[in-house]
């Protein structure tokens, strides 16, 4: 066991962890994050992702130990307050989930893919989110959603 | 109608939803799973001694536990007979392996731990000496004379046959008939992979001998009955509770092992159990989906007119009966066997066998895709072969509108469609007439384009309670609360019911809240399934509204000093010709009354709906690699009326692009001589990625029905089903012009390049001088 502690969604959070404690475990289990989901065990399927420095990561891929330090946000972070992400507002306006559990992960997934490409084509966009998978949706209206968050983060 | 924003859409975009592995139960332990890692196998020696001595492992669990807590095998099998009127042959399918594996996965023992890293480390100290069996793993090597045997009491793995319709008529057809073409449809078997992995979570409470059972599921009723009678008890002693689902697609119908032990282990160690699945165990253990090939030959008369069709279909159902499994390849497959045509005889035979993997059950559409996709091919076929017009020949053998309603030669009766008007709507959608040019630009490009259509027709709306019911329950502040047991795993009922009730009542749709999947009503009704929530739940809501606005009534004349006659009521008011009165506002006054007066049950028995449309698809292959592209994909659907446009949109979307998944690559591979699943991880096992599909539209082209408070028609899985055969079809369509005539699926690259290539040399070989 080790003491773990990072900045998560803007707080200060630590907690004991074993050696192989994955970084989504001890979001989901000790800190009781759980939007953040976990939908394989070959880091395939993005449902994981968070921001990590600023950065979309899945957080299957490293320990949590590897987060020492770190700033993360996850899906609790990132509406500010009553006020949804583009993002956020973009999936929920183009319909572009169903079930709801790939969604974290392809919301945190977007913001990334945004930051890097504030307007996407639409290759760009399937290029940015091939490490996501959604099973509900056929991804058309996550593609639309995408495009949409584009123009409303360029007000 | 509306396109407004999911009300349920809040919590899952803020990280809020509650699935099934977000419950933390107060002293839980955790489960996991030793599975076999071999196909076919005796079980000589299980040791869990090692596993039972690490440090926080509570118990290693095995079937003798199982048994002595008289608990049951899992349920399945078929209630009806088949050929002769045989029984289907059933072995009972054990909740732990006992001295027998029959596939891949199958769970042996599961060790209960203080936590689930303890579990995971020490199911791996459970040592197990196998003596393998030779495994059988496809339908034709079961079948194989000196097949390995799999369950004692099943000859030759024969589970069932089963055969509906006019055999002998049919062969009189064909033996007038002037072209007869004749097609194999095989749908691979497929694994359903929910984005959310399977997970359960049992506690039990002492005082009341009540289990709580937290699971997804696609409707609490059926798998609290299911879960009772396995492990006997009264099904009032089973709670179910479930939130959101993480998609479900017939995976979450049925009761699994993992459900039965933490259910044991919660009563006998007295603490909640929790078990989540691993993805590998989703691939290994959910049950499989699809895993039928059908032979349909198509008898025509000089005219280009259908005779008869006929159809040979072998289903894999994998190692064990489920409760659903032999379904499919039997009567889904046969309800609507001559889809949207007039075929005066038909006639169809399936065998149905027991094979080294994965148990087969319901996988969005389970007989359905299937049906259509070899109805559609051989149309399709037929046309290529005999040069014939794609459309036309359609158009000249569809059942007319005006011979509606109409009896199919095997007994199914279609309420209503307008196949023609459909189809016409989707030519033009899809710039049918046009194609030639873009044709042309791909050539110049280098590619190779193809465009296909597909009919399809579906019986969507049997359930397995014998109605729907849905309850209201209003508060002190006039707001109400609808329960329903049909379970959203991803369609949207809070929204689309809410529309309907509010709708109905005149009320702002805040003021409606539906709740699935409440343990404590006890309510009649199906759960989700067979694309019926709309037609059964929904159509219930209507009549509760119907039924509030009725009891409302008498309230409103009293409080207005009128007689109710006097009454006219439109958008939630009551009017007389001076004063008025909502029904909100009446609600609210009557709010200090308990029960409220509004807490009324909608309810009907709604019958089958025949959801029907046209699919179109375009895409481009790359002959150098052999990638196909679906370029454009148009669909003209009559799902009957329509609440929620933008959710049925996206219900097709969905099944649209399933349905090129299994067209492209998705597939369960086995390998033939070890029964080990080779494509059994996401890195192996393509599911369909964004951009698989570029461009979609869809159109309603609505004929509403009469069977249910709605006029709606289910819309599930009817994206899979269009989808599929339109697909293949535009791929054949691309290829043809090389030679090829038929293709296996999955239409992969590999697949795609070695037709061109075989193409290629067998016009090489005619080419050269004898
Ligand atoms: S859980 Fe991290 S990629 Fe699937
Ligand atoms: S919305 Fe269900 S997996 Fe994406």
């Amino acid at each position: 066991m080790a003491k773990v502690a990072m900045k998560v969604n803007g707080k200060q959070m630590s907690g004991d962890v074993e050696d192989r404690t994955l970084l989504v475990d001890f979001i989901r289990d000790t800190l009781a994050l759980t939007g953040t989901h976990i939908g394989c065990d070959t880091s395939q399927c993005g449902a994981c992702t968070i921001q990590l420095n600023g950065r979309a990561v899945k957080s299957c891929t490293m320990l949590a130990a590897q987060a020492e330090g770190a700033d993360i946000m996850t899906i609790e972070g990132l509406a500010q307050g009553d006020k949804l992400h583009p993002v956020q507002q973009a999936f929920t306006e183009c319909h572009a989930l169903q079930c709801g559990f790939c969604t974290p992960g392809m919301i945190m997934a977007s913001v990334g893919l945004l930051k890097d490409t504030p307007k996407p084509t639409d290759e760009e966009i399937y290029h940015g989110l091939e490490g996501n998978l959604c099973r509900c949706t056929g991804y058309i209206n996550i593609v639309k959603a995408v495009k949409r968050a584009s123009q409303l983060m360029a007000g | 109608m509306s396109n407004a924003a999911r009300l349920e859409d809040r919590r899952l975009i803020t990280g809020h939803g509650r699935f099934t592995a977000d419950w933390q139960l107060p002293g839980q332990l955790h489960a996991a799973v030793v599975r076999s890692d071999r196909a076919h196998a005796v079980i000589e020696r299980l040791d869990c001694a090692a596993a039972a001595k690490v440090a926080g492992v509570v118990a290693v669990l095995t079937q003798a536990d199982i048994e002595a807590a008289g608990i049951n095998p899992m349920p399945g099998g078929l209630s009806f007979t088949g050929k002769n009127g045989q029984a289907m042959k059933k072995p009972a399918w054990p909740v732990l392996a006992k001295s027998h594996v029959h596939f891949v996965g199958q769970a042996i023992a599961v060790v209960i731990a203080e936590s689930a890293s303890v579990a995971l480390d020490a199911a791996l100290l459970v040592q197990i000496d196998y003596r393998e069996l030779p495994a059988v793993i496809s339908f034709e090597d079961a079948l194989h004379g000196g097949a390995a045997q799999l369950h004692a009491e099943v000859p030759g793995n024969l589970a069932f046959e089963y055969e509906d319709g006019d055999e002998r008529a049919v062969a009189n057809a064909f033996a007038t008939a002037k072209y007869v073409s004749r097609v194999t449809a095989i749908c691979q078997r497929l694994v359903g992979n929910p984005m959310e992995p399977r997970a359960c979570a049992a506690a039990y409470d002492g005082a009341t001998d009540i289990y709580t059972v937290y699971t997804p599921t696609q409707g609490i009723n059926g798998i609290r009955n299911a879960l009772a009678q396995i492990v006997n008890v009264a099904k009032e002693k089973v709670r179910i509770v479930a939130e959101d689902v993480g998609g479900s697609f017939g995976i979450r119908s049925p009761a699994y092992p993992e459900h039965i032990v933490c259910i044991h282990a919660a009563k006998r160690f007295s603490r909640p159990v929790k078990w989540v699945g691993s993805r590998t165990e989703s691939f290994v253990s959910d049950n499989h989906g699809r895993a039928l090939s059908l032979t349909v030959e198509l008898a025509m008369n000089a005219d280009e007119r259908f005779l008869a069709i006929r159809f040979d279909n072998a289903a894999d159902i994998g190692a064990y009966a489920t409760s659903f499994g032999a379904w499919i390849g039997t009567r889904n497959l046969t309800v609507t066997m001559g889809g949207v045509y007039r075929i005066p005889a038909m006639y169809a035979q399936s065998r149905i066998a027991y094979t080294n993997a994965t148990p087969v059950s319901v996988y969005r559409g389970a007989g359905r895709p299937d049906i259509a996709f070899a109805i559609e091919r051989l149309v399709d076929h037929a046309a290529a072969e005999h040069g014939f017009d794609p459309v036309a020949l359609r158009r000249k053998n569809f059942i007319p509108c005006a011979a509606m309603p109409y009896k199919t030669s095997n007994g199914t009766t279609y309420g209503c469609g307008d196949f023609a008007a459909v189809l016409d709507d989707a030519l033009a959608r899809a710039d049918w007439s046009s194609f030639a040019s873009r044709r042309s630009r791909s050539k110049g490009a280098g590619k190779l384009r193809g465009i296909g259509i597909a009919t399809y027709l579906e019986a969507s709306g049997g359930g397995a309670a014998p109605k729907d019911q849905v309850e209201a329950r209003w508060d002190k502040t006039g707001n109400v609360t609808v329960y329903t047991l049909a379970h959203s795993s991803g369609q949207g009922h809070e929204t689309t019911f809410a529309r309907i009730v509010a709708g109905a009542l005149g009320m702002p749709i805040e003021r409606v809240h539906v709740r699935e999947g409440d343990p404590d009503v006890t309510l009649v009704g199906s759960g989700t399934g067979g694309s019926r929530s709309l037609l059964g739940a929904g159509s219930a809501c209507k009549v509760l509204a119907e039924n509030i606005v009725g009891v409302a009534r008498t309230y409103a004349a009293r409080l207005l000093e009128v007689t109710e006659s006097e009454l006219r009521y439109a958008s939630g008011r009551f009017e007389t010709h001076d004063r008025s009165l909502s029904i909100a506002d009446l609600a609210v006054r009557l709010a200090a009354l308990t029960p409220h007066p509004f807490n009324l049950i909608g309810e009907g028995s709604f019958g089958v709906t025949f959801p029907n449309g046209c699919h179109v698809a375009e895409v481009e292959i790359d002959p150098q690699t052999g990638r196909v592209a679906v370029l454009r994909h148009t669909v003209v659907d009559d799902s009957g009326n329509v609440i929620s446009p933008n959710l049925v949109e996206g219900q097709i979307q969905g099944g649209v692009v399933q349905g090129a998944g299994q067209v492209l690559g998705e597939q369960a591979i086995y390998d033939r001589h070890s029964g080990q699943f080779l494509s059994a991880s996401f890195m192996d096992y393509p599911m369909p990625k964004a951009g698989i599909v570029r461009s979609f539209q869809l159109f309603e082209h609505p004929v509403p029905t009469a069977t249910n408070a709605l006029g709606a028609k289910g819309v599930g899985e009817a994206g899979t089903s269009g989808s599929i055969p339109a697909m293949t079809n535009a791929v054949l369509d691309a290829l043809r012009p090389l030679g090829v005539k038929n293709i296996e699926l999955p239409a992969t690259p590999a697949v795609i390049w070695n037709a061109m290539a075989r193409a290629a040399q067998a016009a090489r070989v005619l080419e050269q001088p004898v």
